[in-house]
């Protein structure tokens, strides 16, 4: 690769640095697994630097984020199933060990604590300010999909803050 | 329009996702139903609690360093030689299209050019250093005086917290070979960078929509003065927050 070549590529996608890492955290929970793909996902988006049209270039790298995310976890094959989680939050009660932090902490906890297709699209829409068109590209679902996820993921994190607040007073 | 059908898209209305027409009808809903607008203040309550105190994991040095080195050595890895000899060639021809072609661009096409460069890497250069604000307040009545005796112009300052576009700071950046008046502004976890210089010297054309380098820069002149702004944000924010700069630039004495 020529020297230009990698000059062009760092002015493009360092800058997403903070967006990459941000939601390889978000995703993995985790410091030093965050930092790792986030390192892949740059090597990864270098070669395939030939195939990038010039479209909005945090996109781009967060939908490589994701990718890699999806693939170091090896995961077990388990789909996502939209209708197991479409009925009430009420899991277990986090209320009561929330109470204790504070605000921001609790509001960290409780997106630590939906499942990764909710907190993804949270994420990506109220952190990074992506559009439904460009969160369904980067997370590989429909825009209807996106907006329902959107949905039930604000309506549990909603109801978690709420508990939090009324076993804290 | 049930309350199933409000509840279905009450958050594509609150994201701005809805078609015009919809959100009318949303809108109209609204405005006499009392639980759907309670649905509606809890929603735009909790964007703004998570706008506000959700975590942001940036990026620590040693990852950008670490994910510099590993992108060096990778690019350094894969040279192959052999295919090398033609790109000369294809820059030779491309450096005769520019030149040939720079004939017929205007100057102020050039001079826009020039000054979008320059913009753009104020504003890179701001995001990576410390360097990003030389007077660091939320406060226009702070930052406005500063700027005092350092620019031989005073420009306006306003503050947009209001409608979530919070004033950082400012400092003097160097464009279009001139000193200018940098403002600093947030949303969320970005930054706007917005330049600006009285309009009677150095004057660029009329307003522009740039994308360089994943960055989006907005140009514009108003009768006082020559505005830039340069940010990640996307570009419907980007072009929101213009509108706030145009008004409060015309609300200006």
């Amino acid at each position: 690769m020529e020297p230009s070549d990698l000059a062009r590529f760092e002015a493009a996608m360092l800058p997403h640095l903070d967006a990459a890492h941000n939601l390889a955290r978000y995703l993995l929970r985790d410091d030093s697994a965050a930092a790792d793909a986030v390192q892949d996902a740059y090597l990864r988006a270098l070669r395939h630097f030939g195939g990038w049209r010039g479209g909005d270039a945090r996109a781009w790298l967060l939908t490589i984020v994701r990718n890699v995310v999806r693939s170091s976890r090896a995961e077990t094959g388990v789909e996502f199933d939209e209708t197991l989680h479409s009925g009430d939050v009420a899991d277990r009660d986090p209320a009561a060990d929330l109470a204790r932090r504070t605000a921001r902490a609790t509001l960290a906890a409780a997106l630590e604590q939906l499942p990764q297709e909710f907190r993804e699209v949270i994420v990506l829409r109220e952190l990074e300010g992506l559009s439904y068109k460009e969160i369904a590209d980067v997370t590989g679902v429909p825009v209807g999909t996106v907006m329902s996820r959107l949905s039930r993921g604000r309506e549990r994190l909603r109801r978690a803050l709420s508990d939090a607040a009324g076993a804290g007073a | 329009m049930t309350h199933r059908d409000v509840e279905q898209r009450l958050d594509a209305y609150v994201d701005g996702e809805l078609p015009e027409s919809g959100a009318r009808e949303l809108a109209a809903h609204l405005a006499e139903c009392r639980d759907c607008t309670a649905r509606h203040d809890a929603l735009v309550a909790l964007r703004s609690t998570i706008a506000a105190q959700a975590p942001y994991h940036r990026a620590d040095a040693a990852l950008r360093g670490r994910v510099r080195a590993s992108l060096r050595a990778a690019a350094g890895g894969g040279q192959r030689p052999w295919l090398i000899s033609w790109r000369p060639l294809a820059a030779a021809a491309m450096l005769a299209v520019v030149a040939v072609g720079g004939w017929q661009l205007s100057a102020a096409r050039a001079a826009r050019d020039l000054i979008a460069g320059d913009v753009l890497a104020s504003h890179v250069r701001s995001l990576l250093g410390e360097h990003l604000t030389d007077v660091a307040s939320t406060d226009q009545h702070t930052v406005k005086p500063w700027f005092n005796g350092r620019l031989d112009f005073s420009p306006p300052v306003s503050d947009f917290a209001g409608a979530g576009y919070p004033l950082l700071g400012g400092r003097i950046d160097y464009v279009g070979g001139r000193p200018v008046a940098a403002l600093v502004y947030g949303r969320r976890r970005h930054f706007i960078n917005v330049y600006l210089w009285p309009a009677d010297r150095g004057a660029t054309g009329g307003p522009s929509a740039l994308t360089r380098q994943g960055y989006h820069l907005r140009h514009w002149t108003t009768p006082g003065f020559v505005y830039w702004i340069a940010s990640d944000l996307g570009t419907a924010e980007l072009d929101q927050f213009a509108v706030l700069l145009k008004s409060a630039d015309v609300a200006a004495p």
